[in-house]
């Protein structure tokens, strides 16, 4: 059975590359069963869609080795065609073996790599220098032996044949798994019901309620998990409290979606206000310093989210504006660290150390000059479409972040614009007037909070009006648009400086979150950030916005302690998120009726897939991709 | 009454006029500016011809490097219409290959060997360093963008940025992050010296060797059957289904001739820059795909001379308008703002913008 | 009755051929006029021209006698121009009423800042909006469909809905682009309706380029012939009918010219 090796083969491609990031050292001893977990999550993955393939197959054509590998044949609406009388004859018993024929497969190779691993540093060779993970440690732990025993060569032949049969095992119970689900389908005759059955009027009274319950009592815990003397995890406490944090925040907004519009969704949303409001008073200095950073971006989102989703107009260049907004704010609450301006303040007989502006009185100037500067990059900008003014965009906050780098004499280049004022309430620093309760960085949290309310307050307004309809239609057909007697250059800077007075503002913040800032700060990945967040949260959406900014910014702080994987981690959701939920996490209510409006018409198309390789092809991808989607309510 | 209305007409003074000559009067301006430091600093500085000619060659050697990746952006633009932007990765993992490959030469003694087997050892290097890149531009291709041909434009993109992170990391994470260095054999670690010019034979080399293989790919694609089947595709997926074009295959050719052109320019570069690393792709790949802007994206020769020029703005730059080179990146993308000011659609594009923006 | 819209001698070019070549028409303040001609004749290249989408090499083209030459689409919707197009371009994300909201975009005045504030005056406005949109939705027989996304209208109603959004600048011309076309002898008899109620229940003036024979002969009150961008004959239906050069440049020798004949080039 040639597929159920492709299968083991896959799986050995994934699990080697685990190794190589030197995953098994992180888990310590329990490294080799949950490698094989991995693998028979995967195998699990793939027997069920080629079984679900076959058994849709055998009473269409009568043969089953027709049948293509799974990702090919979509679930088109022939998949709930599946009755229990086909899983009936060789079938469980082939699912079994291919199941432990993927298995045996991976757990050979796994286990004949790690003898050669192990064999080489026996011998007192060195792979770290190549690769630079796999250290006796590591492989030690891949074979479920001492360190010590790879270092002297004296790993017992047993525990290669041990692992390898780790690995087979994880097959066969993927394929009992696999058997298990697929009498369970036949009897509850296909998915649709069980989804019928979610969104039946069961789930909307109890299901609801409980949705809407739960941010609360999550930031119950929150504060519970806050008081003195209460221990949780040992010393995790702290990232514990964050994750909580961040899960009550993102839970609140799909409490929200549930509400029933009305006075019921106005007294949640007011409760959940309030609550999460209260957030920077009761966290400490580094959940606060989360929470910062997450609702800084919240505000970036929403700002680049007029640009990007309001107006499509790709803009991989919104650090720029960011920038603008931090160094204005720096450079006339730090003067000094200028040495330009400390040279003409010198000059002019200002004391040396005395801030030109506050911060309030610093923030129109930020907007100011932000709005300016997208005003200034939108000009240019005006002619081009899709791609030409993604990379244009780019271009200019390079260009931006190169400027701060090397014009040493205003910016002091690499070495940053430092100590830079935190904004003041009432002139008094915000220790002072709450009594303790608020500290520096959960007042910035305060801010960026209030911030992020009055940008969402904007943004949402304006999209509810002609300007906001201007900028959709826009979007969908600029020539039309402008027949229509939507002026398109007015239109279009308007997008751009909204956008840019919005990052203005996050900029400014950020400036003073940071107290010492410097070129590196603003580097490309700010932008991309901003762009991702938007897209994973759902773009066009508020909502999800803030959700793309706490799943992006907050989570990867809760997982510090496996710092250098975040990223990796990070990135492979990226794609992952992209193939299975496009649309985002919490999509606007413009992009899900297009995601179903997809869905019906690949719908339509099914039936007569087979007459082109066009449209089969069209289909395929069309039902592949909205099945996933479709089984999210 | 056709002559009376049209004889009224020269002189009009609208809106569209009045752009065009703005714009117009606009980049006389900044041409003018340029000259003017280009006369009074740049060429007061009085440097020896010698200097500038030598800034040049560098600046065709960049360009050359610039090309071949450029390329890869600009088929997989001209078929998907969509930026790979893990492209840069692709060609640093190129690199990475041929580095273990050096390595490997290298302690076989191979490389200080009579020079047939240097050159021949140079070269399986480069091979290995290209099927590397193949071997994740298709996967990349299968795993990351295949998903998402359907997709609204933006979800491949941010797919792409996933894929490019993803990436250098992994690499960061597998062969660390200290940067592995290239050591370059005896053999071409010379250079030739004509009158007060000196050419590097690596600059020689890399130079010959992207021209050869532009030129190899022009062929591909002007002459051979696969080459018609992918502008078949790029003009018109569905009919060129229709016409009985396997348009995943051609996809995949796609990827793979892009990425092995990529895999070359990252063994390459890490023989002209001495280093790779897991960033050492990113900006090469930004310059990389600004070139092919500059062409004009989709277009082939475009994405070539756009690299050329770059690599020359690049080198000749800096002296010439009398600025630190550390501002090299700002006028390459200065540049790029400008011209697509001027041309919107590139220095050689078509009018794509009708049709896919 | 006045003229309302006078092109004279517009020509225009792309590369080496000339797609309008020195064509005038004028349109009567109240008329149903049309535009035919085969396929690649310049009819949509000459309704470009109308519309700012193209600026032609040469002509003039007078609205209420001043020149739209040179304007930008949006200053010439401003005028009172409004257009459907051949392939259908609705904004397909938008619902039917938001697409007919986007067509009042020149007649809101409210600023941005009293769009964010939600003052008395912006809701006021925004609900006459509204209204208005919906009257129209009637108007064209969309009256239920307000809140459906465009792209999901079926074809017939997508043309009608593009008409809604047309008039939703409240132009004094309104330029259709093969109104009729891809639809069925039902669906042609209703737009054919709708457009004699357009000029005499909303006073618009109406400009069309059609196909289909019938429509053009039964309702148009003039029709321009163009072929290979010239113009080669103009007058009444019956008079250009019976013009053998539009005979044999545009119908073809065999067909017969009296009976209600369709193009054959579909």
């Amino acid at each position: 059975m040639p597929k159920s090796i492709k299968t083991g083969l896959i799986a050995f491609a994934f699990l080697s590359y685990l190794i190589l990031v030197g995953l098994p050292g992180r888990t310590g001893g329990n490294a080799l069963p949950l490698l094989a977990f991995a693998a028979a999550l995967f195998f699990w993955y793939r027997l069920r869609r080629e079984s679900r393939t076959q058994s849709r197959l055998v009473p269409q054509s009568g043969a089953a080795g027709q049948a293509k590998p799974g990702w090919e044949i979509g679930h088109g609406p022939q998949a709930q065609v599946q009755t229990g009388a086909v899983t009936r004859g060789g079938f469980p018993l082939r699912v079994l073996t291919q199941g432990a024929a993927a298995g045996a497969t991976a757990g050979l190779l796994i286990a004949i790599v790690s003898a050669v691993f192990a064999e080489i540093l026996g011998n007192g060779v060195a792979i770290q220098p190549v690769f630079d993970k796999i250290v006796p440690v590591n492989v030690a732990a891949l074979l479920g032996v001492s360190p010590g025993a790879v270092a002297e060569a004296q790993v017992p032949p047993l525990r290669y044949l041990i692992s390898a049969l780790y690995f087979t095992g994880g097959g066969i119970l993927a394929a009992l798994a696999v058997l298990a689900g697929m009498t369970d389908a036949a009897r509850a005759a296909g998915p649709t019901q069980w989804r019928s059955r979610l969104s039946g009027p069961a789930f909307t009274s109890a299901g609801r309620w409980l949705v809407i319950a739960l941010p609360f009592a999550l930031l119950a815990v929150v504060i519970w998990l806050g008081l003195p003397g209460v221990s949780l995890f040992g010393n995790d406490r702290s990232t514990v409290r964050l994750l909580f944090t961040l899960i009550a925040t993102g839970s609140g907004l799909f409490a929200l979606r549930a509400a029933t519009p009305g006075r019921e969704r106005l007294a949640v949303s007011v409760l959940i206000g309030l609550g999460v409001l209260c957030m920077p008073f009761v966290l400490d200095q580094f959940q606060n310093s989360v929470m910062g950073i997450v609702f800084i971006f919240v505000m970036m989102g929403l700002g680049l989210n007029i640009v990007v989703g309001y107006a499509g107009l790709l803009d991989l260049g919104y650090v720029a504006f960011f920038a603008i907004g931090a160094y204005t704010y720096a450079f006339v609450s730090a003067p000094f660290s200028s040495p330009y301006i400390s040279g003409l303040l010198t000059g002019l007989g200002v004391p040396a150390d005395s801030p030109l502006l506050g911060y309030w009185m610093a923030l129109p100037l930020a907007m100011i000059t932000a709005a300016f500067g997208g005003i200034l990059l939108g000009i240019p900008v005006l002619r081009l479409r899709g791609d030409y003014l993604a990379i244009v965009t780019l271009g200019f906050g390079e260009i931006i972040r190169l400027f701060m780098l090397n014009l040493g004499e205003l910016t002091n280049g690499p070495r940053g614009i430092l100590e830079i004022a935190q904004p003041d309430l009432f002139g008094l620093a915000p220790e002072a007037v709450s009594g303790g309760l608020l500290s520096s960085q959960g007042w910035i949290f305060l801010l960026a909070l209030v911030s992020s309310a009055a940008i969402a307050f904007v943004a949402i307004r304006l999209n509810d009006s002609r300007l906001g309809r201007a900028w959709i239609a826009m979007q969908e057909d600029e020539d039309v648009a402008q027949a229509t007697g939507v002026h398109l250059v007015r239109t279009k800077l308007l997008a751009f400086a909204i956008g840019a007075t919005f990052a203005g503002l996050a900029g400014q913040l950020y400036a003073a979150r940071q107290i010492n800032i410097f070129p590196e700060n603003f580097s490309l990945f700010v932008s991309i950030d901003a762009l991702a967040l938007i897209i994973v949260g759902g773009i066009g959406s508020p909502a999800g916005i803030v959700l793309g900014a706490l799943a992006l910014k907050g989570l990867p702080e809760v997982l510090r302690g496996v710092d250098e994987y975040r990223i990796v981690a990070f990135a492979a959701l990226l794609v992952i998120m992209m193939i299975v939920r496009p649309a985002g996490i919490l999509p606007s209510a413009r992009r899900r009726f297009e995601a179903a409006a997809e869905e019906a018409g690949a719908g339509e198309i099914a039936p007569e897939a087979d007459e082109t390789f066009v449209k089969k092809q069209e289909n395929d991808k069309g039902t592949g991709a909205d099945g996933e989607k479709g089984a999210m309510p | 009454m056709a002559g009376r209305s049209t004889s009224a007409q020269p002189l009009q003074l609208d809106w569209a006029t009045v752009q065009k000559y703005a714009i117009r009067a606009f980049g006389f301006t900044i041409l003018a500016i340029v000259l003017w430091r280009v006369i009074t600093v740049g060429l007061a500085e009085g440097y020896p011809a010698s200097f500038w000619i030598s800034q040049a060659l560098n600046g065709l050697v960049l360009g050359g490097v610039y090309a071949l990746v450029a390329l890869g952006y600009t088929l997989v633009y001209g078929i998907l219409f969509m930026i790979n932007f893990a492209h840069g990765e692709v060609m640093m993992i190129g690199g990475i290959a041929g580095f273990f490959a050096l390595q490997f030469a290298q302690a076989r003694g191979w490389m200080e060997g009579p020079w047939l087997v240097v050159v021949i050892a140079l070269l399986s290097i480069m091979l290995i360093g290209m099927a590397a890149s193949v071997l994740i531009g298709v996967t990349l291709e299968r795993l990351a963008y295949r998903p998402l041909r359907q997709a609204p434009r933006l979800v491949p993109l941010i797919s792409a940025i996933g894929a490019s992170l993803f990436l250098q990391y992994s690499v960061l994470l597998i062969f660390g992050v200290s940067p592995h260095s290239y050591r370059k054999p005896e053999l071409i670690s010379g250079g030739l010296r004509l009158g007060d010019v000196f050419i590097p034979y690596t600059g020689a080399i890399i130079f010959f060797t992207s021209i050869l293989l532009m030129l190899a790919l022009y062929f591909i694609i002007q002459r051979t059957k696969l080459g018609r089947a992918m502008r078949a595709v790029a003009e018109d997926r569905a009919t060129a289904s229709l016409m009985g074009v396997d348009v995943n295959a051609v996809i995949v050719l796609t990827f793979m001739l892009g990425s092995a052109l990529a895999g070359a320019a990252g063994v390459m570069l890490g023989f002209h820059n001495t280093v790779v690393k897991f960033n050492s792709g990113f900006i090469p790949g930004l310059k990389a795909f600004t070139a092919a802007v500059l062409g004009g994206i989709g277009n082939i020769p475009g994405a070539m001379f756009g690299a050329l020029l770059l690599g020359l703005i690049e080198a000749l730059g800096p002296s010439a308008l009398g600025i630190p080179t550390e501002y090299k990146d700002v006028i390459a993308f200065t540049l790029l703002v400008l011209i697509l000011i001027f041309r919107p659609s590139g220095l050689f594009g078509e009018v794509l913008s009708e049709k896919k923006a | 009755m006045t003229v309302l819209l006078a092109v004279q001698s517009v020509t225009k070019v792309f590369g080496g051929l000339v797609a309008v070549d020195k064509v005038d028409v004028d349109i009567r303040e109240g008329s149903i006029a049309s535009l035919i001609g085969p396929n690649g004749a310049g009819k949509t290249t000459l309704f470009n021209c109308l519309t700012g989408l193209y600026r032609p090499e040469e002509g003039e083209i007078l609205f209420e006698n001043q020149s739209l030459v040179g304007l930008r689409s949006d200053e010439i919707t401003a005028r009172g121009i409004a257009r459907t197009y051949q392939n259908i371009r609705l904004f397909g994300r938008m619902t039917a009423l938001e697409n007919v909201l986007v067509g009042q975009h020149l007649r809101l005045h409210a600023s941005h800042w009293s769009a964010i504030l939600r003052t008395a005056r912006q809701q006021a406005e925004e609900r006459a909006a509204r209204e208005t949109g919906r009257e129209l939705l009637d108007f064209v027989g969309l009256g239920g469909q307000a809140e459906v996304v465009a792209t999901n209208l079926p074809y017939g109603d997508q043309r009608l809905l593009e008409v809604a959004r047309a008039l939703g600048s409240r132009p004094r011309l309104l330029l259709l682009d093969e109104p009729a076309a891809g639809m069925n002898p039902r669906e042609t008899e209703r737009m054919m309706e709708l457009m004699h109620r357009l000029r005499d229940e909303m006073g618009v003036t109406v400009f069309l380029i059609e196909h289909d024979m019938k429509v053009v002969m039964s309702i148009s009150e003039n029709v321009t012939v163009l072929d290979y961008g010239k113009k080669i004959a103009s007058g009444a239906p019956d008079e250009v009918r019976a013009n053998p050069r539009v005979v044999e440049a545009y119908l073809g020798p065999e067909v017969a010219v009296d009976g209600p004949v369709t193009a054959q080039e579909h």
